[in-house]
């Protein structure tokens, strides 16, 4: 229909504009992914944190997103940094940080005690054990917890287009304010596909980190 | 009450950082409301937003409810892995996107807010529903049916109860969503506190920012700490001894 | 009363089909309880969840009361009929009152009298109705969980009770108290009961009579006496236990063979001499010694040989005495761990009412298998 014939008559703004949504993502992920992955990992370690860290976090993701936004603004404007993609990235790495917390520390205390026990046993170092043991097995559910962390991202994304941020919420945002429908669907729809697609990607990534052994065990117990 | 004391540790700490943010701009915001022509229109705007979040959450926990309820019945048991995928997709698109897709169809203003506000809620619920029930140990139903309790019966006192705590979760997280989303709402002409912080920022306003923002996040860890409140009420004293 | 005609269930379609029931007749005379016993997968406890229609019928017909329970409502039958699982399945969102009103609430009784018969119930289930009617099942311990759940079934004063191996989550201690418990009880209210199980010690304490069931054929319907002294067939004695002989004295009591006129008994005062001369006279190598007529233990004819004195000086005590409710069985394994041949019967008092010896219970068993021990007879003489 018309929306499809804005789509590819403005197909290099779409490119554009979906690259620069990607880009947003992609780095506040990049950023977030180590942050959150290592305090997941030291609040197994140091037990009296991890009420206030994951509480903390949960905070965070309880306050919607345009009024995080609004928070950041008159404390960023300061450095001159409130609009843009500075604040939205600092936002989405903020974000993302409870459901890469929580499923790296549920995923991590979710390892078999008893095979702890073992390679402790066997005289595996701490170091060891978390990178060969821990690790791998958790990693499917950290990945859960960074696809979670995406696709919410890629709708705060679209949001931070109010401030500034650029992205597909441009489209929507523009669409709007000029009454030009075709835009507004374009910029909906486009989004909505990423987000699937995203979804969809990061569960086949899902299934390929989980290390063969535990495809075994679930397809047998099933 | 552990988790009703951490809920309040959470709201103290988010008022701190709120009180922080607004030594900002301490000046502005305070004469933003003691001025007598403002201070209606943000009581409007936040009962504006009070009422999207109400409505909406009415219609997407019956809504929400009744198709996890049908979905775990025996005969549309086979229907649930699909209708569960299809819900989920719906959550995956982002909210700005559903709103605006509304928006596309039914024009703006309140009734597409709505709309998409309740497609968006529906899925937490609905989600948690079906898990909720499904999760009943079998042979307390078994214990029921083989009583003589009507499945009428069987659902409102055995299946339900149980269920309960998992399904005040998924309503937990559809409202506090709800509240954030219904912020964008402005955006489709639908008012609420999403005017004063669309409207802070593009005119970089700061009071009106923080006058939006502030009751906004307010408002979402208020829920929350109702949800567990509610938790309280209507979860069964043995279920929680049962832990 | 309930009558099992012809029923036969099979689960599955087309090429995959299992029979779980094999045209099974029998009839649960009212007022007894029988004792569905069988392996796992035997076909038990779905003949149970056939008579309140947990489970189809593929062919047959069961009657309860005279009614087929195909022309009854099968939420009303399920409510005149009351069921017991072994889950307890208490609902945990409930009190222990809620509970058990479960039933009389969907009959539509008024609060009162629910609330009279709550504490009724927890009264007869042993269960002090002040301290447990408003608690919560996650605060009873399993037996007590148990009980609440008998308690359920019988809320609304069923005539029939079902009941699907209701004491298996129990510890062994507490199942035995929760038996007798339930015998006591079922003495009194004579309610006709179906009662799974996969125990043969609990089918020969529990059952009026026993169905055993081997892969979904009924291969013996008796009494338990006759099962055990009678088995029909390999499967059923092997099921029941190579042992047979010891369970059979589970089922006889001293009062069933005691000798009430033991004729050698000498005083605790008399002279051991003239003690001596009385045994020697009647050929007694052994006689119980009593001090108004409490038995205080026994003499033999060697330990007087040489005492001048009384009696009482040299008597042996017994290790123990037994009464006429004694079963068999705990006799036999007292006259084997103290080597006594001879244990005396007495009353509350402790004063003498007889004895029983090794020799009757030896004659009690022999007589029960007379059948079978003919024919060893025959087998051994030619």
């Amino acid at each position: 229909m018309s929306t499809l014939r804005f789509i590819w008559d403005n197909f290099n703004e779409v490119l554009y504009l979906s690259w620069e949504h990607i880009w947003i993502v992609g780095i506040a992920l990049l950023i977030a992914t180590p942050i959150g992955v290592t305090l997941g990992v030291l609040i197994t370690r140091h037990e009296e944190f991890a009420s206030r860290v994951l509480n903390g976090a949960n905070i965070l993701m309880t306050i919607p997103s345009i009024a995080l936004f609004g928070l950041m603004l008159p404390v960023l404007a300061i450095f001159n940094m409130g609009l843009g993609k500075i604040p939205a990235v600092i936002a989405l790495v903020l974000y993302s940080q409870l459901p890469i917390i929580r499923n790296t520390y549920t995923a991590i205390k979710n390892v078999p005690p008893a095979l702890v026990d073992a390679g402790k046993g066997m005289g595996m170092s701490k170091w060891r054990l978390l990178r060969e043991l821990e690790i791998p097995l958790a990693t499917p559910v950290i990945i859960a917890g960074l696809r979670t962390a995406a696709v919410m991202n890629i709708g705060v994304a679209a949001i931070a287009t109010y401030i500034g941020a650029g992205g597909l919420g441009v489209f929507i945002q523009q669409g709007i304010a000029r009454v030009y429908p075709e835009m507004v669907l374009s910029g909906a729809i486009l989004v909505s596909i990423l987000a699937i697609i995203v979804d969809g990607g990061m569960a086949l990534l899902e299934r390929i980190a989980t290390p063969e052994g535990i495809r075994v065990q679930r397809r047998v117990s099933r | 009450m552990k988790n009703l004391s951490a809920k309040l540790y959470r709201i103290v700490i988010a008022v701190l950082i709120l009180i922080a943010g607004v030594t900002f701009e301490r000046t502005g915001l305070i004469e933003l409301f003691s001025d007598p022509y403002e201070y209606p229109v943000l009581v409007e705007l936040f009962l504006q937003h009070l009422f999207l979040v109400t409505l909406s959450m009415t219609f997407a926990t019956i809504l929400g409810l009744t198709a996890g309820i049908v979905l775990t019945r025996h005969r549309f048991r086979r229907y649930a892995g699909i209708c569960m995928y299809v819900i989920g997709l719906g959550q995956t698109i982002p909210s700005l996107a559903v709103l605006a897709i509304a928006m596309s169809f039914m024009g703006i203003g309140i009734k597409p807010a709505v709309f998409a506000l309740t497609i968006y809620s529906i899925l937490p619920i609905a989600r948690n529903t079906l898990a909720g029930i499904t999760a009943v140990p079998p042979e307390l139903i078994d214990a029921g049916k083989g009583m003589g309790m009507p499945p009428g019966r069987i659902l409102m006192e055995v299946e339900l109860p149980n269920a309960m705590e998992v399904i005040l979760t998924g309503f937990r997280i559809a409202l506090v969503i709800n509240i954030g989303t219904a912020a964008l709402a402005y955006v489709i002409g639908a008012g609420g506190l999403g005017d004063l912080i669309f409207t802070g920022i593009s005119l970089m306003q700061t009071d009106k920012l923080l006058a939006g923002a502030i009751p906004i996040t307010l408002l979402a860890l208020f829920a929350d700490f109702l949800s567990e409140l509610l938790g309280v009420a209507l979860v069964s004293k043995g279920l929680r001894l049962s832990r | 009363m309930i009558t099992y005609q012809s029923v036969t269930k099979i689960f599955g379609k087309g090429k995959n089909t299992i029979t779980a029931i094999d045209n099974v007749s029998f009839t649960i005379p009212k007022g007894e309880i029988v004792v569905f016993l069988g392996p796992s997968g035997c076909g038990k406890t779905t003949t149970l969840r056939l008579t309140n229609r947990l489970e189809t019928l593929t062919r047959g017909s069961i009657t309860v009361d005279g009614k087929n329970i195909m022309d009854l409502d099968v939420v009303q039958l399920r409510q005149r009929l009351g069921y017991v699982i072994q889950a307890i399945g208490l609902f945990p969102n409930k009190t222990i009152a809620e509970n058990i009103a479960v039933v009389p609430r969907l009959l539509g009784w008024d609060k009162d009298r629910i609330a009279k018969r709550i504490d009724e119930l927890l009264d007869m289930t042993n269960l002090n109705p002040e301290l447990y009617r408003d608690r919560y099942p996650a605060e009873l311990s399993g037996g007590q969980q148990q009980r609440v759940g008998v308690a359920r079934g019988l809320a609304a004063d069923p005539k029939i009770l079902l009941m699907d191996e209701p004491f298996g989550a129990i510890d062994p201690i507490n199942r035995e108290e929760i038996q007798d418990e339930f015998l006591k009880l079922q003495a009194k209210l004579k309610k006709t009961v179906a009662f799974v199980s996969h125990d043969i010690h609990e089918a020969i304490k529990m059952g009026d009579r026993i169905a055993i069931f081997d892969r979904g054929r009924l291969v013996q319907y008796d009494t338990p006496e006759i099962i055990l002294t009678q088995p029909k067939n390999k499967f059923v004695s092997d099921f029941v236990g190579a042992d047979r002989a010891l369970k059979v004295l589970g089922l006889m009591w001293v009062r069933d063979i005691i000798n009430r006129k033991p004729k050698n008994i000498i005083q605790g005062s008399d002279s051991s001499q003239e003690a001596l001369g009385f045994m020697t006279a009647e050929k007694f190598r052994y006689a119980i010694v009593v001090e108004q007529n409490k038995p205080i233990g026994f003499v033999m004819q060697k330990t007087l040989k040489y005492e001048q004195g009384p009696v009482r000086n040299v008597v042996e005590p017994y290790p123990l005495f037994v009464y006429e409710n004694t079963q068999l069985r705990d006799v036999l394994s007292s006259m084997l761990m103290y080597s006594t041949p001879t244990f005396c019967v007495v009353d509350e008092n402790k004063s003498l009412v007889g004895t029983v010896t090794y020799n009757d219970i030896q004659k009690a068993v022999k007589a029960s298998y007379a059948d079978e021990t003919e024919n060893v007879e025959n087998e051994v003489a030619g």
